[in-house]
């Protein structure tokens, strides 16, 4: 096969489709980055269920030496094994309860630390004022219905043994609702915007493969292979989809960097950890969802290779 | 070399078949006229050679293979043994001369060091070797043939077809496209040319098969076109 043929063709193809081109690449472009903060958004959901909860879930603190709450619960000191086990079996006999998760003292310090919940300067030098053993151990409870916490609330908060049960259902609840229409909606402007693209990318082969019909008819005739009469056009999808990711790439860097990292991360300490490179690598490599990389090479490729399928048959 | 047996092709829709139970057979080297009015089934018979379509029923054995069933990756090897000459010419206008010859050994993988041997060598054998370098408006209708021709023959096929390679050009060249088709006759290689031309058919006698409504009415050794019955 004559590649220097191949790459003549390619370089006459994307020359003269120019517009046509240059129109498919800024509609990747726009519809990945769109693809890709949606994705970004999603991860960030993800982190802050992990971190925070998600509306399902209430968390029970247990008792410590000296508990701040002045609970009575807590009027005998730090929980004892058998309050604790009397709490378990609580939530596991619970109707409202769909599972529940212990958070050591040491896993809830660390949560606590990582979110910015704990200013360092209050965890550092020789007689920190929060220490670990100073941290309450506790349950994640995740219910069964968001509206339903009322009677394990109230079963829980008699017992001895539970200092303070956190409900942040309704703060989470908006948060998380705000992050869903941010990324359904980013996912939704994408979703129109790829298929303006691959709408695009269809009607550039149409053009690509009339303006060259005298050459495709001469190479069928001649006995040149559908794959070296597709190439040029899979090779200019594949150019136009490279610049298409590209720019998206470099867009969701630009929005990861000033975006989050020099702006959200800064100032919104309450969502923290926020998503960091991997999970921009994610976005950019990934499987599922897909990538922005897979997503710009399946919508040029596959209507390419379908179309060429049928205007090129030998 | 080529052998329609019982061919029938009938296209989509009602109407008579294109053509209908043909039975012909065209030996190696042969130079064999195909001739018939519009709609007579010249074009379709051309196309079942070249894989182009299918025959209905029947079958098409063309350099000694079955091609019917021949699968869709086979098909350009055997498009490769085949050269085809058309009436508008078919260059791309955007070539030189030498390119367009070229372009059907570079699609099909020859390399750059064999398109500069047998490029030149074929320019030469059909009357065009000091014009490499022209574009194709810039030769007369009988030189467009000619590189025609040149980009047919390259890559030295075993069957020329030649659908009305003089309907666009005067009496005088087309005798001068009929020498060059003779002399590519005389390499061996087997040319059926479907034509109009009556005064071509009877100025250089070959072997005439006419197609009417589909079916063979005619077929002579040494036939000329007008012929009556």
């Amino acid at each position: 096969m004559q590649l220097r043929y191949v790459f003549t063709e390619l370089r006459t193809g994307l020359r003269r489709n120019l517009s046509m081109h240059l129109a498919v690449i800024l509609t990747l472009f726009v519809s990945l980055s769109l693809a890709g903060v949606g994705i970004l958004i999603q991860r960030q959901a993800d982190l802050a269920a992990d971190q925070l909860g998600d509306e399902l879930k209430i968390l029970v603190n247990l008792c410590i030496d000296d508990d701040p709450s002045n609970n009575p619960n807590c009027a005998g000191g730090e929980v004892t094994a058998e309050q604790q086990k009397r709490i378990q079996e609580e939530i596991d006999g619970n109707d409202e309860a769909e599972s529940s998760r212990f958070v050591s003292k040491e896993e809830g310090f660390e949560n606590a630390r990582d979110s910015g919940q704990i200013p360092e300067s209050a965890v550092s030098g020789p007689n920190p004022v929060i220490t670990v053993d100073s941290w309450p151990a506790g349950y994640w409870v995740t219910l069964k219905n968001p509206e339903e916490a009322d009677g394990i609330i109230s079963a829980l908060e008699g017992l001895d043994g539970v200092s303070v049960i956190k409900d942040e259902r309704e703060a989470l609840s908006q948060i998380f609702g705000i992050m869903k229409v941010l990324k359904y909606g980013s996912w939704i402007g994408s979703g129109f915007l790829l298929l303006a693209a691959m709408l695009q990318v269809t009607n550039t082969i149409r053009l690509a493969a009339l303006a060259r019909r005298r050459e495709i008819g001469i190479m069928r005739l001649v006995g040149a292979s559908t794959l070296y009469i597709a190439l040029p056009f899979l090779l200019e999808a594949l150019v136009t989809a490279i610049v298409g990711v590209g720019l998206a790439s470099g867009a969701l860097a630009a929005f990861q960097y000033w975006g989050i990292e020099k702006g959200l991360s800064e100032h919104v300490q309450f969502l923290r950890p926020w998503v960091d490179w991997s999970d921009y690598g994610a976005s950019l490599y990934g499987w599922f969802p897909p990538g922005i990389l897979l997503l710009g090479l399946a919508l040029t490729l596959i209507p390419t290779l379908l179309l060429t399928r049928k205007y090129v048959k030998v | 070399m080529i052998r329609f047996e019982k061919v029938t092709k009938r296209y989509a829709g009602p109407g008579k078949p294109a053509l209908d139970q043909v039975t012909l057979d065209i030996d190696k080297g042969e130079f064999v006229y195909l001739v018939g009015t519009s709609g007579s089934g010249k074009s379709t018979a051309l196309r079942l050679v070249l894989r182009e379509l299918r025959p209905t029923t029947g079958r098409v054995h063309v350099a000694g293979k079955e091609i019917n069933r021949m699968a869709g990756w086979k098909v350009p090897r055997l498009r490769r043994q085949i050269g085809t000459v058309f009436q508008d010419f078919r260059l791309l206008p955007n070539k030189t001369v030498a390119e367009n010859v070229a372009f059907a050994q570079q699609v099909i993988g020859k390399s750059q060091r064999e398109i500069n041997k047998v490029v030149p060598e074929t320019l030469e054998l059909v009357g065009l070797k000091d014009k490499g370098d022209r574009m194709p408006d810039e030769l007369s209708g009988g030189e467009q043939q000619r590189v025609a021709i040149a980009r047919a023959f390259v890559n030295r096929p075993m069957i020329l077809i030649a659908d009305e390679p003089t309907g666009n050009l005067d009496p005088q060249t087309s005798v001068g496209i009929m020498n060059l088709l003779g002399d590519i006759n005389e390499t061996g290689t087997t040319v059926v040319m479907a034509t109009h031309d009556n005064g071509i058919v009877d100025q250089f006698t070959k072997r005439v098969i006419e197609l009417e409504h589909g079916k063979v009415i005619r077929d002579e050794a040494s036939g000329s076109y007008g012929f009556q019955h």
